[in-house]
């Protein structure tokens, strides 16, 4: 029979005994306690959704044997009653650092930025390593981890019996390694290698330092890399075939070790901060068709459409933050709406997530301590995720995700016993869990006292209970009540009830003391006594030293207290969702009506047709499709009587660093290959600051710290869309240029490590402009080169010269950050040699004096109305320089390069007004100059027919100071309205003390919350960032 | 080609874009100053504005106006003043006069290239120093101040800033040979920065709440500490008198507290967050002192208790972000008009930048946009930084008895298309010529080269 059973375990391959399992050598005695289980009487959560009430289930070898209600233990079994108990499959953590190096903390804070400084490991790469030390694929967790059996534990106490080791250091960060959470050397734990492959994409801080430096570094080069990985893979192939003649390729063991992931043998998680970079990472997973899960940030349900389409697994964080200061009013000033709605939604993100039908499991990961975790899943189900939901999410889902389903995530007949055990529903509040047993063998969570203390005792204490008397025996009454292991109480004395004080028990013993000034004795008392079932015995001590004993008997069992606390009430979201989630959001876009007439305004068309007072502007679907006098409105057209106001285009910010995660990579002098458009931030606050100042367009740039900067973005500020809703279909791509002081590093500290970047000069700027310009040529040779015999060895993709090439070729704009006229003439002469131009100067404060030549070189000027001094290439800026410059027939535009800035933008036309510049030529400055020197004025910039309805309706002449902005229509959508901006303002107050209310409410309810995630949601360096360089000298980047 | 000549050349053609600059190059004393502009002489004799619109501010706006002023102080306004002989007539039918514009926060004088820290004499090493002074460190041949003028700044109050107690500020004129020249008044105010009072972690700050309540703490002690010692400090070097007492040796910091406990000179308190400007007036109570909230960005929110102790505030910058998400896109523009509906007194400036002094006007500009009336926006360029910092006796409007210090416009001051043609500080007639309209003379050349 027994053979039997063996046989078949052996067909479903299923078992293998401890003694085969291992190679390595006894030490010592054998151990052969069996290791055969039954587990009778218990309720089996066998999968989510499939329970047997009351059944039994056996282990054999580690193997669950048998599961079912009619299951008969073995004889041979060791039988576990566990009536009242739950088994549950042990729960699966897929994103943890157990055993894994850590990064060393230098500040505070928790998130994950804190951590990235001392992340750049200085020393140059060991071994056939890859050139950037943050890119190490080739790590392999199951040689790193170091089992830890403190943190094995934590991880059991909430239930998991397994966990995938992830390394933790750097980009690119190594493949992970799933391991058992029980104890044992590395080979016994180690349950598969190579499990997946990770990648953090996270926001690096500030200028120097390595590269990358920026979010927007780290994508350009997650994604060189993988092109990279393709490169070698062809390179290495190539090679074999035929060696002769050909140079042979490098061999390195991270693009080596990407190949199963790049080929979709391996997973890629995708570690990311915010709901933003999720969809990032999602982009990066579909360019390199990759099986990519994504390790998300807890605030997925910002974003949930848009989480979905990506059909990704995801992998949630259940770090619901903290509630912001609140309680007194000043500091709850600082609340903001965004962090508030935060807190009161996100313990409702896996919930969520899961509805909208999304694959998730869920992680420990980002929680300030792992045992907070099971609390903030019980909250996460409180708040809607189904329990079978729940349960999934911590073993068939990531079971299947691994590939292991075979062997993990249910308590199926053949898996490995992997069995949590609780007293309860594993994700009611209440519910205990006592153990967690890993490959059949048990590992203790929390097991009650095996006696119960509590009941009511009659006692007898024999004492001297003063020096005049002999020992006399005092009979009196104990009563013990409370928790089982925190119990208090009550002993009666010689007539009188007094309080048990300082009560502790554990391990039988239990001990407390009572003050015995009501019956005479002077000060505490003090007993203890080991307990029995029925009986009890012990000793103790008057005040005054003289020993006491005393025996107690059971008079009644301990009778279970009805929990007579009224249930929580569960108080979900207060509010529906907005775009984006927080202050001036909106719950939809705004709606685009059929036909709409703006009637009766003085309309400064910008084009053809001049300013025409008394005028109509006729928009279809988003379009205009008329401007003149005495327009018939057609049937159903919406109507606005704009009766003395003005309406001018949309105005067009040429140079913005608005909505980016990040605006400059410092970490190399070239950085061609980053784009802005990767790290548009849509949340940014001021894009609907911006539309309140009638701004619907702008030139989103790389900043200023190298030669060739990054590829700009140039987007309307469709606000509540997703970043790439926002950029402009058909916009010819562009790219930043910088001379001059901030690419040679002028203003940074001497000595420092910083003034040894080459160039340091105007003169190095000039070379090493020329130098990349001539290899994206070479590069270009080279594939044509290839393209003869491509059984060769191919050049590997360069996504810097890729785009230096385009610009070299007319096919992408320049945006040349400049300020000198030497530096000016320098880089259109440059240009000029290799037969392209460039698209705008920006800044160009020194533009006025060599107009000439950027007229007949063809580029536009892109200039601050009247900004100077701040340093020395600024010494010379004139607010009269845009107006000479157009004098000479230059296109120029008036830019912001400040957020703040750019919600004022006809103000600084109108500043050109002084020098004779016509008004409709100034206003030209914000609007169609900008337009036509982005490639985009067949769509934006003036109020022409077939052009797309952004116009701005203002309280009078736009270029009067007195002037407001009172609607901003993009796309024939109003996306501001002064009226409306009251009423969202009154809906922001009524939402915020709402919240306040809420976390006050739930303060004295709750008591101290989990309080498991960060205080603060998300980091937003750009706002701080754009604030603090107003003030001071680099206040342009 | 000398600029002498450029200049004369300029001055000779007749050319749409040059209109303006004609204008000026025709009010100025020396037509053919194209050069560096040269400080004015005292006035010499008395000077006539005739047939201007005069806008007082103090009072009503008269059309057809004449002011006359001698020896550098207003001797009569209206429209029927009697000229007397020797007077110098100046027919400015078609203009506007305004008082000159005061810079109520500036670092005009203290600084020229901001990257250039051979140029910076902002901020004195250490968090104490109430007394260094501004004044000594305006440096007159700075490029920054003819560029002021030309935005019709007259008088700047230059302030020190960084530490807690930066120094005294001086109210400084635009014109001048020398740094005593220019000065109007000093001291004129003591500046203290309120430690920030509100933990916000961020990029910038990534100390733990515990530490950052410590450094806060301890520089509300040091702060705290220094009033205490200067007066522990006066209170001997006054006993000296007394017999029997002896002398304490001198000490150059608490020396400097004298005029604040005297109550001579106000503190300009820089407080933006509501619970600095609390602290700060809760503090100003305590010492005794008479206070000036400076920035006062969340003043409106204590405004009751702003009115309550007549404490003004110097709202600038107006051209800033809300300092908190939820609030409104316009929350700095309309300060002011807050304020003024509150009842509290107050002033504009911009935002502190030498660059940008000229962009005064236009920060007021911005206010009136967004609610406060045309007459307060000006005002709170003129008369209301006068009497904030007890310059009222000498400027901020056009009144009988004040100085001469006036601005010559073709528009209202506030609109960013119009210039001021010519100023007087002190009955002066001012050299318009700076260093823009220079480089813009000279390289207008090039169009017709």
């Amino acid at each position: 029979m027994i053979r039997t059973v063996v046989a078949t375990l052996l067909m479903i391959g299923a078992i293998v005994g401890p003694l085969h399992a291992q190679t390595a050598p006894v030490v010592g005695l054998r151990e052969n306690t069996p290791a055969v289980h039954a587990f009778v009487n218990a309720r089996i959560v066998v999968a989510p959704g499939k329970t047997i009430a009351k059944g039994t289930l056996v282990v054999r070898s580690g193997v669950i044997e048998a599961v079912g209600e009619n299951v008969v233990p073995p004889a041979d079994a060791r039988v576990w009653n566990m009536e009242g108990l739950t088994l549950y499959p042990g729960f699966i953590e897929l994103s943890s650092d157990l055993g894994m190096p850590k990064p060393q903390q230098v500040a505070q804070g928790g998130a994950s930025g804190a951590t990235m400084a001392q992340q750049r490991q200085q020393e140059a790469p060991k071994g056939a390593a890859h050139w950037n030390s943050r890119v190490q694929p080739n790590v392999d967790a199951s040689l790193e981890f170091k089992a830890d059996s403190r943190a094995a534990e934590k991880l059991r106490s909430q239930g998991f019996a397994l966990a995938l080791a992830t390394p933790q250091l750097g980009i690119f960060r190594g493949s992970s390694a799933l391991v058992s959470l029980g104890d044992g050397s590395g080979s016994e734990l180690v349950v598969k290698r190579h499990a997946t492959q990770t990648i953090a994409l996270e926001q690096m801080q500030g200028f120097g330092g390595g590269y990358p430096s920026s979010l927007m570094g780290v994508i350009a080069l997650v994604r060189q890399t993988w092109y990279d990985a393709d490169w070698y893979r062809k390179a290495h192939e190539s090679y074999a075939r035929k060696p002769q003649g050909q140079k042979r390729p490098e061999t390195n063991a991270a693009l080596e070790a990407l190949q199963p992931a790049i080929q979709q043998k391996q997973p890629v998680v995708i570690e990311v901060g915010d709901d933003l970079t999720f969809l990032r990472a999602a982009k990066i997973g579909r360019e390199f068709s990759l099986n990519a899960w994504i390790r998300g940030s807890g605030q997925e349900y910002r974003r949930l459409d848009a989480v979905k389409a990506a059909k990704l697994p995801v992998i949630v964080p259940v770090n619901f933050p903290e509630p912001p200061a609140v309680d007194v009013p000043e500091e709850a000033l600082n609340a903001t709406l965004e962090e508030l709605r935060h807190w009161d939604t996100a313990p409702e993100n896996a919930s969520r997530l899961a509805r909208a039908g999304v694959a998730i499991a869920l992680t420990t990961a980002e929680l300030r301590d792992p045992a907070t975790f099971l609390a903030s899943v019980r909250k996460a189900v409180e708040r809607g995720l189904s329990s079978d939901a729940a349960l999934a999410a911590l073993t068939t889902n990531p079971a299947h995700w691994l590939g292991v389903e075979s062997r993990f995530g249910t308590l199926e007949k053949g898996k490995v016993a992997n069995i949590m055990v609780a007293d309860g529903n594993a994700f009611d509040e209440k519910t205990n869990i006592r153990e967690v047993w890993i490959d059949g063998r048990q590992y203790e969570v929390k097991i009650p006292p095996s006696v119960d203390a509590r009941g009511t005792w009659n006692v007898q204490i024999r004492a001297r209970w003063s020096a005049e008397k002999p020992v006399s025996s005092e009979e009196g009454e104990l009563i013990v009540r409370g928790e089982m292991e925190k119990p208090s109480g009550t002993l009666k004395l010689k007539g009188k009830d007094l309080r048990l004080a300082a009560v502790t028990y554990a391990n039988q013993k239990l001990a407390f003391m009572v003050a015995g000034d009501s019956i005479n004795v002077k000060g505490n008392l003090r007993l203890s006594a080991t307990v029995g079932k029925n009986e009890l015995t012990g000793v103790g001590e008057l005040p005054d030293g003289r020993s006491v004993s005393w025996t107690g008997a059971r008079k009644e069992p301990a009778r279970v207290e009805p929990d007579t606390s009224k249930p929580r009430e569960i108080k979900m979201a207060s509010f529906g969702d907005l775009f984006p989630a927080g202050e001036f959001g909106r719950a939809k876009p705004p709606q685009q009506p059929e036909i709409m007439l703006v009637k009766n305004a003085a309309v400064w068309t910008q084009g053809p047709q001049g300013k025409i007072e008394n005028a109509d502007l006729l928009v279809t679907k988003g379009k205009i499709t008329a401007v003149g006098k005495n327009l018939t409105p057609p049937k159903g057209a919406t109507v606005i009587d704009a009766t003395g106001k003005h309406v001018t285009p949309g105005l067009i910010d040429c140079h913005s660093h608005t909505a980016t995660a990040s605006v400059n990579e410092g970490g190399q002098t070239i950085s061609a290959e980053t784009r802005i458009e990767d790290v548009l931030d849509s949340d940014d606050i001021w894009i609907y600051r911006q539309l309140a100042g009638g701004t619907t367009a702008a030139n989103v740039l790389h900043g200023s710290a190298n030669p060739i900067g990054g590829q700009n973005a140039v987007v309307k500020w469709r606000w509540g869309a997703l970043p790439d809703e926002m950029l402009i279909a058909g916009a010819p791509p562009g790219i930043k240029f910088a001379l001059g002081e901030n690419v040679k590093q002028s203003n940074f500290s001497p000595g420092g490590q910083q003034s040894t970047r080459y160039p340091q000069t105007r003169m190095g700027v000039e070379q090493i402009i020329r130098d990349r310009f001539q290899a994206a040529l070479d590069y270009e040779r080279a594939w044509k080169e290839w393209e003869k015999d491509k059984t060769l060895i191919p050049p590997p993709r360069d996504l810097e010269l890729d785009a230096v090439l385009e610009a070299v070729k007319g096919k992408r704009l320049v945006h040349a950050h400049s300020y000198r006229q030497d530096e000016i003439l320098m880089l259109l002469r440059v240009a000029e040699e290799f037969g392209f131009r460039i698209a705008t100067l920006q800044h160009v404060l020194e533009g006025y004096k060599v107009a000439e030549a950027i007229k007949k070189h063809g580029a536009g000027a892109s200039s601050f109305s009247d900004w100077w001094a701040y340093k020395i290439e600024a010494w010379d800026a004139i607010p009269g320089s845009g107006s000479l410059m157009h004098a000479q027939g230059v296109n120029v535009s008036y830019n912001s390069d400040n957020s703040q800035l750019a919600t004022r933008m006809n103000w600084e036309a109108s500043k050109a007004l002084k020098f004779g510049v016509p008004e409709q030529e100034a206003l030209n400055f914000v609007t169609l100059n900008s337009a036509i020197q982005l490639g985009v004025q067949d769509r934006i910039g003036s109020l022409e027919v077939g052009k797309d309805a952004d116009f701005v309706i203002w309280s009078g002449d736009p270029l009067s100071v007195y002037s407001v902005c009172e609607q901003t229509w993009v796309d024939g959508r109003k996306y501001f309205d002064l009226q409306e901006d009251r009423k969202m303002r009154e809906q922001i107050q009524n939402e915020r003390s709402t919240l306040i209310q809420k976390i006050i409410a739930s303060k004295q309810t709750e008591g101290a919350a989990p309080g498991a995630g960060p205080r603060m949601m998300m980091r937003r360096p750009n706002e701080e960032q754009l604030q603090s360089c107003m003030e001071g000298v680099d206040h342009e980047y | 080609m000398n600029t002498k000549n450029l200049g004369e050349k300029n001055a000779m053609r007749v050319d749409r874009m040059l209109t303006l600059i004609l204008c000026m190059v025709m009010l100025t004393n020396n037509a053919s100053q194209a050069s560096e502009p040269i400080p004015a002489p005292k006035q010499k004799h008395p000077i006539a504005l005739i047939g201007a619109t005069v806008h007082t501010v103090s009072g009503a706006v008269i059309q057809n106006g004449t002011i006359l002023f001698d020896k550098g102080k207003i001797v009569a306004v209206g429209t029927a003043v009697t000229i007397p002989q020797n007077t110098e007539r100046i027919d400015t039918r078609g203009k506007h006069i305004y008082p000159g514009l005061i810079d109520a926060s500036s670092s005009l004088g203290l600084t020229e290239i901001g990257s250039v820290r051979g140029t910076l004499d902002l901020s004195e090493t250490g968090r104490i120093n109430p007394n260094v002074r501004a004044e000594v460190a305006i440096h007159p041949e700075s490029e920054l101040i003819p560029v002021a003028r030309s935005g019709g700044i007259t008088v700047a109050a230059v302030s020190p800033a960084g530490g807690l107690i930066s120094g005294t500020a001086a109210a400084i004129m635009m014109d001048g040979w020398t740094y005593e020249e220019m000065t109007l008044k000093a001291p004129l105010a003591l500046v203290v920065n309120w430690p920030s009072m509100v933990y916000s972690p961020g990029r910038f700050m990534r100390m733990s709440r515990e530490d950052w309540q410590k450094q806060r703490d301890e520089q509300l002690k040091q702060l705290r500490d220094a009033f205490a010692e200067s007066r522990a400090y006066l209170k001997a070097k006054d006993a000296e008198k007394e017999k029997g007492i002896h002398y304490h040796d001198l000490d150059m910091r608490w020396e400097a507290m004298r005029p604040v406990f005297s109550k001579k000179i106000p503190v300009v308190v820089n407080a933006n967050e509501i619970s600095q400007i609390q602290a700060a007036v809760a503090w100003g109570e305590e010492e005794q002192i008479r206070i000036i909230i400076g920035g006062g960005r969340d003043a409106w929110r204590v405004a009751d208790l702003l009115k309550a102790k007549d404490i003004p505030v110097i709202v600038n910058p107006i051209h800033t972000a809300p300092m908190r998400r939820w609030e409104g896109f316009d929350e700095a523009y309309t300060t002011p008009a807050k304020l003024k509906e509150a009842g509290v007194r107050f002033c504009i400036s911009g935002d502190y930048s030498a660059s940008n002094s000229r962009n005064t006007p236009h920060h007021a500009a911005t206010a009136a946009a967004y609610g406060l009336a045309h007459d307060e926006a000006l005002k709170a360029i003129t008369l209301y930084p006068a009497q904030i910092l007890g310059l009222e006796a000498m400027l901020g409007s056009i009144e009988v008895g004040k100085d001469a210090t006036l601005m010559i416009t073709d528009g209202d001051p506030l609109e960013l298309s119009t210039t001021v043609e010519q100023i007087f500080i002190q009955g002066k007639k001012i050299d318009m010529q700076d260093k823009h309209k220079q480089l813009y003379e000279k390289y207008k050349q090039l169009e017709d080269r």
